[in-house]
Order: C-alpha cells, then sequence, then structure tokens
C-alpha cells in the first residue's frame, strides 16, 4: 500500500522544474507569456494527477461486475504472473 | 523590461507633434504605416463640416463613389478585378500629383463609362423596340390575310352580339374576299403588351367597350429584353378592332397604362412587306453598333479592373490622412501644424527617427519635434499582442477592456482557459482530432492566410493556437481519465485484482493491490459502480480545481492593488474577501483531500459525508457526529466565526477610512487645492501674442461622496459573498459537462462499432466498414466539434464570471492607433 508520499515527491519536484522554468526561459519580449504558460501548464497538470491518484490511494468502494467470464481470470493471471 | 506588454499594458504617454505645414501629409501617411500612435481630436468643438481639411475630403470621397461605381459595373459585367499585389508597392505615400492626377482620371473614366452606357442603353432600346415592332408586322399581317377572308363575319359578330358566328360562315365567306376594313369604318390598334397583363387588357376592353371590339392575339415565343429593368419579359401581341375614332383612342389609351407598345401597322400587304424589309435591316445595323459599343465598354472596364483595387487604396489611405489631419491644431505663427496623440512609450524613439526622416526627406530646414507631455488623463490600454497571444487577448477583450496596467487576465488564460475545456472534454482520442486540426491550421498557416475563409473557418482560425492547446491538454486529461474513444488502456499496473475463479455471471469485487501510478485505473472501466466512482471523483475533483482556480485569480487583486499602491484595497477587500474564500471553500477542499488521503479502512473508522459536514458545520459547528480528524468541532466553529466575521470587515473598513482620510485632508486645508482648477496652458514664447496654442482642463478628480463609497462597498460584499458560494456551485460544470462527454461516447461506441463487431461472417466485414464511417463521422460531428463547442463557450464562462470577478477592474479605453493597415482591413461600406 502506498502512503500518498508519491503526491509530495511529485511536489517537490514539480516545484523544483517551475523554479527552473523561471531561469531558464529565454529572455526577451516573449518571456512573461513563456514563464507564466509554463509554470500554469506544470502546476495544473501536477494538480490534475495528483488529485486523480488521492482519489484512488484508499478507496471506499470497490469495482464490482459480474459480465466477466472465467477464462478472463486465466489469461489475467498469466499475464500478471499470478498463481 | 523592453518592449514586452501582455502582462500589464504598454506604457503609454500623451506627446505633442510639431509639424511643418508643408510634410504635414507625408508625415502623417509615415505615421499611419507605423501605427503606434493614437491621434487626440485637439477640434473637439469644431464641428465635422468647418475642419480643415474637408475639401480635400469631399474631392476624395467623390473619388471613392467612383470608384465604387466602376466596382459595381465591373461585377455587373463578371470581370475579374485583379487583387491587390500586397500592399507592397502601394504603400508609399502617394504623392499630391499623383493623387489629382488620379482624381482627374477618374472623372475622365466616369464620363466616359457613363458615355458608352448611355449610348448602350438608348440602343437596346431602339433594338426592342424594332424586335417589337418585327413581330407585330408578321403577326398582325397573319392576322390580317386571315381576317380578309372573313370581314363580314367580323362585322356580324361585331353589329351583333348575338350572332353565331360559324353559322354565318359558309354564306358569307364568298363574298367577303377583298373588302377593306376601312370601308366597313372598322379601326385598329396593334401593338406588343407584357403576357402577364393580357387577361387584365382583355376584360378592361370588354368591359370599357362593353363587348363592342374584336381582340386577336399572339404570344411571341421568344421573351423579349426589358431595357429599363434588362430582365427578359414574355409578351404578346395583339391587335384590336374597334369602330369609331373615340373608342380607338380611349382603347389606345387603356394599352398605355398597361405598359404597352403601340405600333403603325399598315393594312395593304405590300406596304406591310416593305416595312418588315426595312425593320430587318435596320435590326441588323443597330445590333452591329450594340456589338461594337459593348466590346468597348468590356475593354474600358477591363482595363479599370486591372487598377481599381490598388486605386481603391490609395484613396482610402489618403482619406485617413486627411481625417487625420483634421484632428490637428494649425499654429499660425509658426506655420506648423500641432497633433497630440498616445503613442507606448518605447515607441516614441521610433516616432522620432519617422519625423526625421521625413522632413529630411523633403529637404526642409523646420525640424518636426516630438514633445512628451505630462498629463492625468487615463492612457488607453495598449498590449503587444502576437499572433499566439492576439486569440486569448480577444477572449478577455470580447468582455471588457482592461484598466490601464492592471494585471491581464489573457495571460493566465493562455493557459486556464484550455486546461478548463480539456477537464470537460477528456479523451485522448477526441483531443488528439482537436489537436492534429490546431496543428494543420497552424502549419499551413501561410497558405490558409492567403486564401479567402468563410466565416466559420476563419473563427477557427482564428483561433488555431487556442484549439491546439485545448487539443493538447484533452490529450492529457484524456490519459488522467482513461479514456480514449471511451475506451481505456492499461499502462501501467494495475491496482485491482480480480478473484482467481468464478462462475459465469456471478457478482465479482476485485481487491485493491496498489494505486494506478498515473489516471483512473482502467479495472473501473466497465465496472458495475464505475459510474458512482466517477461521479465522486469528478464532482471532487471540479470543486478543487474551481476553488484553486478562484484564489489564484482572486490573488491578481492583490498584485493590482500593490501596483496602484492602494493600501486599504488590500486591507480592506483583499484579505477578507481571501480570509473568507478559504475559510470555507479552502475548508472544503481541504477535506476533500485529507478524506481521500486517509486510510479510513485500515484505521477501522467510518468515513463520513462530506456533504453533511459542510452542512453540519454552518447548522451546528460544535457539533460533529462522524469526525474527520481530532479537533474537528473547534476548527470548524473558528473558520465559521473567521468567515462571518469577514463580512462586516470588507463592508465597513473601506468605506470607513477613506472617510476619515477625506475629513483628514479637508481639515488640513488640501480640498482647496484638490477643488482648484489644474489648467495646462502651454504658450507660444515667441509670438508676441502669446496666444495659448493648447489650452485644456486637467481637472478629473470627483469630490468624495461618502454614500456613493458606501453602496458601492456594499454591492462589493455582498456580491463577493454570494459569489463564493455560486461560483464554487458553478466550477461543479466541469463534473456535469466531463460525465457527460464520457458517457455520450460509450453511447455512440456500443450503438455502432460495437454492434458490428458482434456480427459474424461477411455480414460483419462490410457492417463493421458501414458502421466505422458513421461512428467515425458522428465522433467528428457530435463528439469534437459539437461537445467541444459546449465545452468551449462552458471554460469562456467560468473565465469571465467565475475568475475574472475575483479581480478584473476592465473601464480601460481601447488603444486604437491611426494605421492604415487597420483602415484597409474596414469592411467597405
Amino acid at each position: 500500500m502506498s502512503s500518498g508520499a508519491e503526491v509530495l515527491y511529485v511536489l517537490i519536484a514539480i516545484a523544483g522544474l517551475c523554479v527552473a522554468t523561471w531561469f531558464v526561459t529565454p529572455k526577451g519580449d516573449n518571456q512573461t507569456v513563456w514563464r507564466s504558460s509554463i509554470i500554469l501548464t506544470l502546476v495544473m497538470c501536477y494538480l490534475m494527477w495528483a488529485l486523480t491518484y488521492l482519489s484512488q490511494l484508499h478507496p471506499l468502494i470497490q469495482p464490482t461486475r459480474s459480465d466477466l467470464r472465467p477464462e478472463f481470470a486465466e489469461g489475467y493471471s498469466e499475464y500478471y504472473g499470478m498463481e | 523590461m523592453g518592449k514586452e506588454a501582455f502582462f500589464r499594458s504598454a506604457e503609454m504617454s500623451l506627446v505633442q507633434l510639431y509639424i511643418a505645414t508643408e510634410v504635414g501629409r507625408e508625415v502623417v501617411a509615415a505615421l499611419g504605416e507605423l501605427g503606434s500612435l493614437q491621434f487626440r481630436d485637439l477640434n473637439a468643438d469644431v464641428n465635422s463640416f468647418q475642419r480643415t481639411f474637408v475639401k480635400e475630403i469631399r474631392r476624395l470621397d467623390n473619388v471613392e463613389r467612383q470608384l465604387r461605381f466602376f466596382n459595381a459595373q465591373i461585377e455587373k459585367a463578371s470581370i475579374k478585378v485583379k487583387a491587390v499585389p500586397g500592399y507592397a508597392d502601394v504603400t508609399a505615400a502617394p504623392h499630391s500629383n499623383e493623387i489629382d492626377q488620379l482624381a482627374l482620371r477618374t472623372d475622365e473614366l466616369e464620363e466616359r463609362v457613363n458615355q458608352l452606357m448611355e449610348s448602350h442603353e438608348r440602343l437596346t432600346k431602339k433594338q426592342v423596340e424594332l424586335t417589337e415592332l418585327r413581330h407585330v408586322l408578321i403577326e398582325a399581317g397573319a392576322f390580317f390575310d386571315r381576317a380578309h377572308n372573313v370581314p363580314e363575319e367580323l362585322r356580324a359578330s361585331l353589329d351583333n352580339d348575338d350572332a353565331p358566328l360559324l353559322n354565318n360562315d359558309v354564306e358569307q365567306g364568298d363574298m367577303s374576299a377583298a373588302t377593306s376594313f376601312s370601308v366597313m369604318n372598322i379601326g385598329f390598334v396593334a401593338g406588343v403588351i407584357p403576357r402577364e397583363k393580357m387577361q387584365t387588357f382583355e376584360r378592361i376592353l370588354w368591359r370599357s367597350l362593353r363587348g363592342n371590339l374584336f381582340l386577336n392575339t399572339t404570344e411571341i415565343a421568344d421573351p423579349i429584353k426589358d431595357s429599363k429593368t434588362n430582365e427578359a419579359v414574355e409578351k404578346n401581341v395583339f391587335v384590336v378592332f374597334a369602330h369609331g375614332a373615340g373608342i380607338l383612342s380611349k382603347i389606345r389609351k387603356i394599352a398605355e397604362s398597361l405598359d404597352a407598345d403601340l405600333y403603325a401597322v399598315d393594312e395593304d400587304a405590300n406596304i406591310r412587306r416593305d416595312q418588315v424589309r426595312e425593320v430587318n435591316s435596320s435590326i441588323a445595323d443597330v445590333e452591329e453598333v450594340v456589338s461594337t459599343t459593348e466590346t468597348t465598354l468590356m475593354t474600358e472596364l477591363e482595363a479599370i479592373a486591372e487598377q481599381i483595387a490598388s486605386w481603391m487604396v490609395v484613396v482610402k489611405k489618403e482619406k485617413a490622412v486627411y481625417a487625420a489631419l483634421n484632428l490637428f491644431n494649425y499654429d499660425q505663427s509658426r506655420k506648423s501644424l500641432i497633433a497630440e496623440g498616445w503613442v507606448p512609450t518605447d515607441d516614441i524613439p521610433v516616432i522620432k527617427t519617422t519625423l526625421a526622416d521625413v522632413t529630411e526627406r523633403a529637404g526642409l530646414q523646420v525640424p518636426s519635434i516630438v514633445n512628451e507631455l505630462s498629463t492625468t488623463k487615463t492612457p488607453p490600454t495598449y498590449y503587444r499582442v502576437n499572433k499566439f497571444t492576439e486569440s486569448f487577448q480577444n477572449i478577455i477583450d470580447a468582455y471588457g477592456v482592461s484598466q490601464y496596467r492592471e494585471v491581464n487576465p489573457g495571460l493566465p488564460a493562455i493557459i486556464t482557459f484550455p486546461f478548463m475545456f480539456a477537464i470537460m472534454f477528456g479523451d485522448l482520442g477526441h483531443g488528439a482530432i482537436m489537436f492534429l486540426a490546431g496543428l494543420a491550421m497552424v502549419i499551413y498557416e501561410k497558405k490558409l492566410l492567403q486564401i479567402n475563409r468563410d466565416e466559420i473557418f476563419d473563427m477557427a482560425f482564428t483561433g488555431r493556437y487556442i484549439i491546439l492547446l485545448m487539443g493538447a491538454f484533452s490529450m492529457y486529461t484524456g490519459l488522467i481519465y482513461n479514456d480514449i474513444f471511451s475506451k481505456s488502456m492499461t499502462i501501467f499496473p494495475v491496482g485491482w485484482e480480480w478473484p482467481y475463479t468464478w462462475n459465469e455471471g456471478d457478482l465479482i469485487t476485485a481487491n485493491s493491490t496498489g494505486t494506478y501510478a498515473f489516471g483512473i485505473d482502467p479495472t473501473w472501466h466497465g465496472a458495475d459502480n464505475n459510474l458512482i466512482f466517477n461521479n465522486s471523483y469528478k464532482m471532487k475533483l471540479s470543486i478543487v480545481m474551481g476553488f484553486v482556480h478562484m484564489l489564484y485569480s482572486l490573488f491578481f487583486s492583490l498584485v493590482n492593488a500593490r501596483f496602484y499602491n492602494s493600501k486599504i484595497d488590500i486591507i480592506g477587500n483583499f484579505i477578507p474577501g481571501f480570509l473568507f474564500l478559504v475559510s470555507i471553500f479552502g475548508y472544503l477542499s481541504f477535506i476533500i483531500v485529507f478524506k481521500w488521503a486517509y486510510d479510513w479502512i485500515g484505521n477501522e473508522k467510518v468515513a463520513p459525508g462530506l456533504l453533511n459536514t459542510l452542512i453540519d458545520m454552518f447548522l451546528s459547528p460544535g457539533n460533529v457526529t462522524d469526525l474527520l480528524y481530532d479537533g474537528q468541532p473547534t476548527v470548524q466553529v473558528a473558520l465559521v466565526l473567521l468567515a462571518v466575521f469577514c463580512v462586516p470587515w470588507m463592508l465597513l473598513l473601506k468605506p470607513l477610512y477613506l472617510r476619515w482620510d477625506n475629513n483628514r485632508k479637508t481639515r488640513s486645508g488640501y480640498e482647496n487645492l484638490s477643488q482648484q482648477e489644474v489648467t495646462r496652458l502651454s504658450f507660444d514664447e515667441e509670438a508676441e501674442s502669446s496666444t495659448p496654442v493648447v489650452m485644456e482642463e486637467m481637472h478629473e478628480e470627483h469630490e468624495f461622496e461618502f454614500g456613493d463609497v458606501m453602496i458601492h462597498q456594499v454591492i462589493h460584499t455582498i456580491e463577493f459573498c454570494l459569489n463564493c458560494v455560486s461560483h464554487t456551485a458553478s466550477y461543479l460544470r466541469l463534473w456535469a459537462l466531463s460525465l457527460a462527454h464520457a458517457q455520450l461516447s460509450t453511447v455512440l461506441w456500443s450503438m455502432t462499432l460495437e454492434r458490428a463487431f458482434k456480427m459474424e461472417g461477411g455480414l460483419g466485414v462490410i457492417m463493421s466498414f458501414i458502421l466505422f464511417a458513421a461512428w467515425f463521422a458522428l465522433t467528428i460531428a457530435v463528439l469534437v466539434v459539437m461537445e467541444g463547442t459546449s465545452a468551449m463557450l462552458h471554460s469562456l464562462r467560468l473565465h469571465w464570471v467565475e475568475a475574472m470577478s475575483k479581480h478584473f477592474i476592465g473601464d480601460g479605453i481601447a488603444f486604437t492607433p491611426f494605421s492604415f493597415k487597420a483602415v484597409l482591413e474596414e469592411p467597405a461600406q
């Protein structure tokens, strides 16, 4: 079971990337546009991923289905190397 | 910061230009090419008919009218107009000589074209008349030939209405041979009448003459061209017989009132034959002349068509120049023109060099001077956009023009707009289609710029970068939602494990083995309770995203307040607003994330419902049934109290402070100063008369009215607090639309392709071919175009209403520089 700390690690990585973006963006007429756009992209993509990840971290409901054929189990356990 | 101006609008300066009168035209033309100066009207009190260059503008208007007249004629003759070759060779400011020549030339041409057209019209009319006459001669002649055989019958029918026509046939047949109509005192009227009026004509004649007539008509096979309306009209030849001169003239009047053309026809067959011959030869003559005139006119128009587009450009530019010159002041003593206008401060050097260049080229000793003025007037808002940022700025400008130098919401919108769209449109496949469409438009940008784009395509083309980013982010959110054309992908190890054995039809439950690394676990796809999971996930996601978006926008109000140096806006508006938003919706977002992150099953606790938690927080803050965390009641009470306290804080602090500040100023006697009219006078020092050249009232401050301020603040407070609630709810559209999109694409799949895959044999092959076409066409039309448009409108609304209301002041005036490019792009009236 993951503890959710991954969200924080990635957060630190993203923050690092944002800082790097601030300094790396080429100087010139469009620097602000570059900075704002890249950092916003990073942050929004991170938020989207992190919220999705968190929502599945400690699930309260489990997927159920009744349309799976028993044969599915064989291929499925082979594929994941389970017994 | 150089020339960058997108986060805030460019700094503007009010400049005054002194231009020697001789080069006024050239300087303005050069500035028009440059397009970065917005002239102010220095003659606002002079009406447009009394301005200096009215005469020139009138003349150019006339030339423009002539050109439009040529254009209309060219269009009528369906000659192709040669397009202006770029704007390259016509951009040079035309010499005033050239304009004079052009005006003369167009005058001449107009006269000539008019003459040609007039004679053409006259000739066609003649031609029509002759054609009609020929028809009358032939048809009426044929009738006479027939009628001469039966004049008695005719007379009988005229004398006695009751006489049966056919009965007398045999008796009277032989004695009628050579009897002339004149002998019987019967006259006739012959002519041509439009076919649709024939029946009316007949009826009127019958009624007004009480049946004392004999009417004969024949249809003319070919329609005849009407010289007035240039339309082909179907016509009939008619011959009316009646006796008595009075009756005949009555018939003539009736016929003429019904647009009939009357022609004289002789009774004698020999004369008629001569007439026909004569008419035939004149028709041939007229036809030849008409065709020569037509060719001449065509050649003339073709020659004009070669050049008309560039003439139009020259005239439009020239007119714009004089219109600008009309805004200038004229300094009598110094023989120079004075102009005032707004210019981006960075562009002043360019303006200066342009002015110097023009003056030098003209070889003038008097230099043109650029003066910067200090002013309290509000400068116009001007963003330096490029082809990428332009479309995003258009989104914002469609809502309102930002205040001078306030934070431009267009900058974050570059990302947040397509991203909010993508949250609603998340599907890797649909996103890819949109991305490719955007990419194609970006790659073939130059080619597409040149072709004629219809209205809808032009809209898409203008927003090509928006479409590109919307597509790209939709692909990302599609990956997160694990949706590609409603199917899922298993890229990472799944976090759920099905039981190892079960019987067909059993309801089986998967066990958690971990967390899927990126996006939604594919196991959820097709699960019976997929919708329950997705509902909860997407609803919470949109609340948190909405809160973050609003908070981010709210911070721009802090940036604005700091920039305008208004501490009271920070303390009286931003801080209470921030606390209010955070203490309710920030807390909501926090408990959402907390509930996700906490291992309820592992810790053997009951997970409390968030909706009830939030409702109870307001109904009974200190009383929590299912605890999320220890100390929750205390925290919630504190937050509710904080939020409640923020309301009077926001309501009262700013107006009371402003009143106190105003009173303090009044007491210390500053009021008189600010009430004084501050007038700027710029004197002409050299001239002895020392007439004020520019005199303007700079008094723009308003008196302090506590009532106004208070009402404004009450509205702001109520609006802010209520909006925090309604706007958060409004972000739920992200949830609704993304669910709808996913469901719709699932339905489309199962209605089309999935059915084909269930068929067997040859039918399956054919049906998968056909149903794929249906599925793909509907995917593009419904899921990408229609759903995409709707998601885009929702994203637009989220920006205009939910985000921009948190900081946007938007009472700016747009910068509209004097630029030929803009003048030429204006649609022709």
